[in-house]
């Protein structure tokens, strides 16, 4: 019995120095920063390149990024506008979305034909973040235009949305029930508290005006669930202490070489502190939002669908 | 286990009556509980229906509303659990259990061939054991597999009916190979002793039945899996079935069938040390310590030779995966699933490092193995090593501070440990080295050896058989480099590799031809130094040179690399199997005299294997992300994310927790009839 309880030990002992180095390595690749940035901009094209574009895993630039089997795209434009010159075509520009919507037209030289419609599952990035890649791309050795890059909008398939079972709530929830309780602000912790939504809400976390057009169910589900998962850049929970030895954690509203303006929960609700410059000891980045993290205790089944019923229909 | 023996001898009979009668009851009770609970719930929701349908009825006055419509559902949870945390750990459960079923049979009936062959008893005897934790293990599975099924049916019911739309002529079939396995199974265990003596072939024929249908079984299923990660023979906007052999034999299929197929092997064999590593340390008597001890030798042989070429066809699924899907494979080794390559080099490092560690400390036991003592730590070092690079991640996640000191993202050093050339190269530096730790357990009891010459014709037609086999499979891979249509700037680095190959080539014509010559430990030697010159060094280099002006290259360097280290492999045991023939014994092997921490390294190895089935399972099915069917059917699921990496660490140890608790309790049951029969 001793031996078999001693191997029950080592053998938990093994197990759990596993899972520590799962929970190690989580701590040490990071949850990636989500963006929650939209629209056709070079800053919302860099996001989708990094993310769900899923560009990065087979294109680097210039030092950014390890990948390989695509061409590096440090300097981009002027390779473009090359390639375009020998290819008849009118600029660098058409070239690049002649290479996002038909990759195998035209492979560069000593790689292989393995770049996916992007627009196709499994990626399908629609319309909008494969423009917004565009312009992103035009910074690489050039500057955007925007206006350039909208012109090809025809060009671009939509994502072959079709094929796709539209997502539906487990349980029948009506999005009016959900709009409710996202602006209900006689809860304890009400979403409009902290979030914009079409003008109406609080400006402490992201604007949510029109999301349910560029996120995805599993994207807002996670969101409010485990909100520490994904933090949208900028709004990362920040750590300050004062010479005085007093600790807050907030969100930085406003940060100028005379004042920053730090916004802390305090009990549900929102309480503004302005700090100068000499009172301030030390500022730190946290990789935990400030947005409650038992949402799952707070809301109904019901009213959880809903709201994500609700954030869907805001297109 | 005393006080268990003392509760059930001193506890009268009836008190043991009111025991069963009280668990009886307690069970009954919990499944009234939970049925009454859930009825209550349909109740409650007939109740509001009907509460509504009634003031309907008054409002409106009119006749009764028409009953509500069936309602197709998708998704359910497992009682409040998400569905997809359910399958999960009821797939993973089944999939080990049929790992360890499905591995075993294999080895247990070529050591009952071994032991026919040789006529020792104690191999037939080794046989049974292992098939007696076979059958103990085998209802366990077959369970499990009724669990998922249903669990499948009732959780994903939308899912279940495209994929039994499409493969429901196969299910007929993998129910008649059930049957087949179950026959055959409970055939060759009970018959060993009605055919020990005259129809030993025929219970041989039995065993290996078994393992036909226990592999057809296991290619049944493996079709599904990969149908789900790269469909075939159906139309991908509509569904529809256009060839269901391409749906059954579809691209991923025999990568995966050939790797899985090597890992049961790996992971039956572990598993069966564990079990002789407990019950050695429990062990009382001589006799019982020496048998687990060969027992538990027997496992670690069995594990750590399957083990050594499962990083091909890992390596081979890879290729395939990306091949396949570009995107996923993208997934798998540079986006959301890379930093699980991380956690699975440290699974396969321990692996590695536990079954060189129990190989040396088994070389304790044997009289003249300390002559080879001193090449332990150069292989320890060498190991060490290998693990350290394998592990090294190519972004090291530093802070903007670090990157500044670096001026760089990467690190200057280490980066070049994190690219695949240099992992590659260790892989195959530590095969080798495990392979030359091995050779050395081989030979640390003999002594003098026989002239090759000899062993006589067999022998060395024997050797000119293996090695003309080898021959022809790199002259044939070097050809087909020749042939591949490459753009010319690009070709031009895959000459290179064929030289390699016929440097190799060379290598073992003169290694044969060395041996011929009653030189065969040179030749040994000879050939394992050509290798790593070739496979570790200058391919190690030559990665690099190709990463960075042909990239297309790498996947034929790949290949080239591993093809030269198999074919060393194989070459040098046949000679170690010749050259130690008969060779004077320097002192006998003394089984039962092996320090208890070897008895842990087992241990380590199995809880290692078992782990890395757990992790590999995750990354697996993990690569369609949010698909059921790979870019055709999407999973709508409100569970459909991917888990954090520490989410996944504790499912999978949870999941491996039950596992080795189940398959302690299954081999305690299987041990009660041996119990019983010794009281007896």
């Amino acid at each position: 019995m001793r031996s078999f309880l001693n191997a029950v030990v080592f053998t938990l002992f093994v197990v759990g120095f596993f899972a520590y180095v799962c929970m190690y390595v989580t701590g040490l690749s990071g949850g990636g920063d989500g963006g929650a940035v939209t629209g056709v901009s070079p800053e919302a094209g860099e996001k989708i390149f990094w993310g769900e574009g899923q560009c990065h895993t087979c294109h680097s630039i210039g030092t950014s990024g390890s990948a390989t089997r695509g061409p590096n795209q440090e300097g981009l434009v002027s390779r473009a506008e090359e390639k375009a010159k020998e290819r008849g075509l009118s600029s660098g520009l058409e070239y690049m979305v002649e290479a996002i919507v038909d990759p195998d037209k035209f492979v560069a030289e000593g790689y292989d034909k393995i770049m996916p419609k992007v627009y196709d599952p499994p990626i399908m990035l629609g319309r909008e973040k494969i423009l917004a890649v565009l312009s992103f791309l035009q910074t690489l050795g050039g500057e955007p235009d925007i206006d350039a890059v909208m012109k090809f909008k025809d060009k671009i398939p939509e994502a072959s949305k079709k094929k796709i079972i539209p997502w539906v709530p487990p349980i029948e929830v009506e999005p009016k029930e959900g709009e409710l309780v996202f602006f209900d602000e006689t809860r304890d912790v009400s979403c409009s508290k902290c979030h914009v939504l079409s003008g109406k809400g609080s400006k402490v976390g992201p604007e949510l005006t029109g999301i349910g057009a560029v996120q995805t169910p599993q994207y807002l589900i996670e969101s409010i669930l485990k909100p520490s998962e994904v933090i949208v850049k900028g709004f990362e929970t920040m750590y300050l202490i004062t010479t005085d030895g007093m600790a807050y954690n907030g969100i930085i509203q406003s940060q100028s070489e005379e004042e920053v303006v730090l916004l802390v929960d305090e009990e549900g609700e929102i309480v503004e502190y302005v700090f100068y410059p000499d009172e301030i000891e030390q500022m730190q980045k946290q990789d935990i939002s400030m947005m409650p993290g038992n949402f799952s205790e707070l809301l109904t089944t019901k009213e959880f669908y809903g709201v994500i019923s609700f954030l869907l229909s805001q297109k | 286990m005393n006080t268990i023996k003392l509760f059930v001898s001193s506890t009268p009979k009836n008190l043991h009556l009111r025991i069963a009668f009280t668990l009886f009851l307690v069970i009954f009770f919990i499944a009234l509980a939970s049925s009454t609970s859930m009825a209550q719930e349909n109740a409650e929701t007939a109740e509001v229906a009907e509460t509504v349908e009634t003031e309907e009825t008054v409002e409106t006055a009119e006749p009764e509303a028409p009953a509500e419509p069936y309602e197709v559902v998708d998704y359910r949870n497992f009682f409040g659990l998400d569905g997809r945390l359910a399958i999960w750990i009821i797939a993973q459960l089944h999939l080990m259990f049929a790992a360890f079923v499905l591995g075993v049979p294999i080895f247990a009936v070529i050591v009952e061939i071994i032991g026919a062959k040789s006529g020792d008893i104690r191999f037939d005897n080794l046989a049974r054991e292992f098939t007696k934790l076979l059958s103990a293990a085998f209802a366990t599975t077959a369970s499990l597999g009724g669990l998922m099924a249903f669990a499948l049916y009732g959780l994903y019911p939308g899912f279940m009916r495209y994929m039994t739309d499409v493969f429901h002529p196969f299910m007929f079939i993998y129910a008649i190979c059930f049957f087949g396995e179950a026959f055959c199974l409970y055939g060759y265990y009970y018959s060993w002793d009605l055919l020990a003596k005259k129809g030993k072939w025929f219970h041989i024929t039995l065993g290996i039945m078994l393992n036909l249908f226990g592999t057809a079984l296991m290619l049944l299923a493996n079709s599904w899996a990969t149908f789900m990660m790269a469909p075939g023979g159906i139309n991908m906007e509509t569904g529809t079935v256009q060839s269901l052999y391409h749906a059954f034999y579809n691209f991923l299929w025999m990568p995966l069938n050939i790797h899985r197929l090597i890992a049961n092997v790996a992971f039956g064999g572990f598993v069966v040390g564990a079990y002789a590593a407990v019950k050695f340390m429990g062990a009382r008597s001589h006799e019982e310590k020496a048998h687990y001890d060969w027992m538990g030798y027997i496992g670690n042989f069995v594990g750590l030779g399957a083990l050594i070429p499962l990083p091909f066809a890992g390596y081979y699924l890879g290729r395939e995966i990306y091949s396949a899907s570009p995107v996923m494979g993208n997934i798998m080794m540079g986006g959301a699933f890379s930093w699980t390559f991380i956690i699975q080099a440290i699974l396969i490092g321990m692996l590695f490092i536990g079954g060189n560690y129990y190989l040396w400390n088994g070389m304790s036991r044997i009289k003249g193995a300390e002559r080879y003592t001193p090449y332990i730590k150069y292989i320890n070092i060498i190991i060490i090593f290998c693990f350290a690079v394998w592990l090294t991640p190519h972004n090291l996640p530093l802070s903007g501070e670090e990157r500044a000191l670096i001026g760089e993202q990467y690190h200057p050093f280490s980066k070049f440990f994190g690219v695949m050339a240099a992992k590659n190269a260790v892989v195959n530096l530590l095969i080798l080295s495990t392979f030359f730790s091995f050779l050395l357990y081989r030979r640390a009891n003999k002594g003098e050896t026989m002239p090759f010459s000899s062993h006589g014709k067999s022998a060395k037609v024997a050797l000119i058989i293996t090695a003309g086999l080898t021959i022809l499979y790199l002259a044939w891979y070097a050809l087909g480099l020749r042939g591949i249509e490459l753009e010319e700037n690009i070709r031009q680095y895959l000459s290179p590799l064929i030289t390699c190959l016929v440097i190799q080539i060379i290598a073992i014509v003169i290694t044969i031809l060395l041996t011929f010559a009653n030189r065969g430990k040179f030749a040994q030697a000879f050939l394992f130094g050509v290798t790593t010159i070739t496979s570790v060094m200058y391919m190690a280099y030559y990665g690099f040179v190709v990463m960075e002006k042909a990239n297309l290259v790498l996947r034929y360097l790949s290949v080239a690399q591993v093809s030269i280290v198999i074919s060393c492999l194989i070459v040098n045991t046949i000679i170690d199997i010749f050259l130690f023939k008969n060779a004077k014994e320097v002192g006998g092997i003394q089984w039962g005299k092996i320090p208890l921490r070897a008895q842990y390294a087992l241990l380590l190895l199995c809880v290692a294997i078992v782990t890395l089935m757990g992790l590999m399972g995750f990354i697996r099915s993990g690569l369609r992300m949010n698909w059921h069917i790979y870019g055709f059917m999407q999973d709508t699921s409100a569970g459909a994310f991917t888990p954090s990496i520490a989410y996944m660490g504790w499912t999978v140890s949870l999941i491996v927790i039950i596992f080795l608790a189940l398959l302690a309790f299954v081999f305690w049951l299987a041990g009660l009839g041996e119990k019983k029969k010794q009281h007896s």
